[in-house]
């Protein structure tokens, strides 16, 4: 996988955890920086919306234009969820949303290889005013997936509360470490991985809540 | 789920070997239930590198090798309030556990046993069930809640297992690409390598029992679960340990490494260093926050 592979490929992964992505990744730290520049960004850019969630008609406009472009397709296991269409509708589009965020960047960033430092700098501003706000750590929504879980299997509920603070621990001390030495590549990949424990979290409960 | 009632038409309809339907009900008693337990066998003929997907929520998968192109399905339902969807589509077969209303954990049960070709790719789901799969040679996908994972004797193929906290258990994989994510569950790794061995997890405790291969690219990494990895004399890898809050503990003397990609090592928080012989070692890191991280060598045998 080449450099711009690695950009492409982001639309269908942008966390860059494939297999194919992460061995590119282990072989090219500017783009092993990127992905992890590109993902706190995108983050961060979750948090932005609990301060101002963008009229259902932004989504929609989003969607149809995702659509037209080709960029997304009908999942197969989205058609199961009528049920759930309008709780999580901003979950489902902020994937596509980010990944078109983060395709956007990288392509900038590929043609603009001096911004990246200052890209990194913007990472580490963005991440420190997270430390002071521990239950906003990401922009998944925990009481909408605690809500769910409690209507579909309320038994779980505090498991799933407490897998929650535990995961939210974990992203919070990631990005301490983070903020400490914005180079630690060490640390940047465990912010990644912190990052996808919760998502891996969200996405088995969703599963759960199909049933 | 018309698509599957569509792949059932066409599997009745004569494309596959045999339809053994009812073979036997067992009686089972369940406190203030009676749940009738009826055995079911599906068989498919398909090629080489054929695909097997099984969503079973409730209950366990079994996979094991079989003779020839053929996969056999052997199902355990354990209440007529779930059914058996199945179809062959393409090269893949795609079985899913169709719970109807009223079902639960212990009505919505199936068990299946489940034989496949060496190579087939495997796809296993289930939330609470136990998920095996053992002497294969295709890709291994397993996922589930609180699904206990285990995997043995398993070559040359890409093994995901995503849990919440269900433990996992590989065992005897070899030359394999690896990939675990449990958020809370135990994770064991014996005789495992490959070129990429990653294990991450949030709470969960991760134990390895192995010499670490000869190429490959080990990484463990869990916030505040305990990482031990137990390595024979013989084992050569470059080593990167380090706990930010936790203990590391290494019981082997490793030799400074020259180039480290830890700026500062910390006695009794991190160290950087390599064993055996260098010039064919891997790579190992092994990373926590607050757990405890130990290095030890195998006791003789």
């Amino acid at each position: 996988m080449t450099c711009v592979e690695l950009h492409e490929s982001l639309v269908d992964n942008e966390t860059g955890s494939s297999a194919e992505q992460q061995a590119h990744i282990k072989n090219c730290s500017e783009c092993a920086k990127l992905v992890a520049d590109l993902l706190v960004i995108a983050y961060a850019a979750g948090d932005l919306r609990a301060v101002h969630e963008p009229h259902p008609r932004v989504w929609k406009s989003i969607e149809t234009t995702l659509r037209r472009e080709g960029l997304i397709r009908q999942r197969r296991s989205l058609s199961l969820l009528p049920s759930l269409s309008s709780q999580w509708s901003w979950a489902r589009w902020m994937a596509p949303a980010a990944a078109l965020l983060l395709i956007t960047l990288g392509i900038y960033l590929k043609q603009n290889p001096q911004s990246k430092n200052a890209i990194s700098e913007t990472t580490a501003e963005v991440t420190r005013p997270a430390e002071t706000v521990p239950d906003a750590a990401t922009g998944l929504n925990d009481a909408d997936l605690l809500q769910e879980i409690a209507k579909q299997s309320p038994a779980l509920q505090e498991q799933y509360a407490d897998n929650l603070r535990h995961v939210n621990q974990y992203i919070q001390d990631a990005k301490n470490v983070v903020a400490a030495d914005p180079t630690d590549e060490e640390a940047r990949r465990s912010l990644m991985e912190a990052y996808q424990e919760k998502s891996m979290l969200f996405e088995l409960a969703l599963d759960r809540s199909l049933q | 789920m018309h698509r599957m009632r569509k792949g059932f038409d066409e599997f009745m309809g004569g494309r596959t070997l045999q339809v053994a339907a009812l073979s036997a009900v067992l009686a089972g008693t369940i406190p203030g239930t009676l749940l009738a337990q009826t055995h079911k066998e599906y068989r498919f003929n398909v090629g080489p590198r054929a695909g097997l997907s099984v969503n079973n929520p409730y209950g366990s998968v079994s996979v094991r090798p079989s003779t020839g192109n053929v996969i056999v399905i052997n199902a355990v339902l354990f209440s007529d309030k779930v059914e058996v969807d199945n179809a062959l589509v393409g090269n893949r077969v795609e079985v899913v556990s169709h719970l109807l209303p009223g079902s639960d954990a212990q009505s919505g049960r199936i068990d299946y046993e489940i034989l496949a070709p060496a190579d087939a790719s495997v796809t296993l789901h289930s939330s609470s069930g136990t998920l095996h799969a053992e002497k294969l040679q295709g890709d291994v996908s397993m996922e589930g809640a609180g699904a206990t994972v285990d995997v043995r004797d398993v070559t040359s193929a890409h093994v995901r297992v995503k849990t919440l906290n269900g433990p996992v258990t590989l065992t005897n994989v070899q030359d394999g690409h690896i990939e675990v994510d449990s958020l809370t569950g135990k994770v064991v790794l014996r005789s495992v390598n490959g070129p990429f061995v990653q294990v991450v997890s949030t709470s969960g405790e991760i134990s390895y029992i192995g010499d670490f291969g000869d190429h490959g690219d080990y990484r463990f990494t869990s916030h505040s679960g305990n990482i031990e990895a137990v390595v024979p004399d013989s084992t050569s890898a470059d080593v990167t340990v380090r706990s930010v809050r936790g203990e590391v503990h290494d019981d082997i003397h490793l030799q400074p490494k020259q180039h480290s990609s830890i700026p500062t090592i910390k006695e009794g928080v991190a160290f950087v260093g390599t064993m055996g012989r260098a010039a064919v070692s891997s790579t190992v890191v092994l990373r926590s926050f607050s757990g405890k991280i130990h290095l030890r060598k195998r006791a003789a045998e």
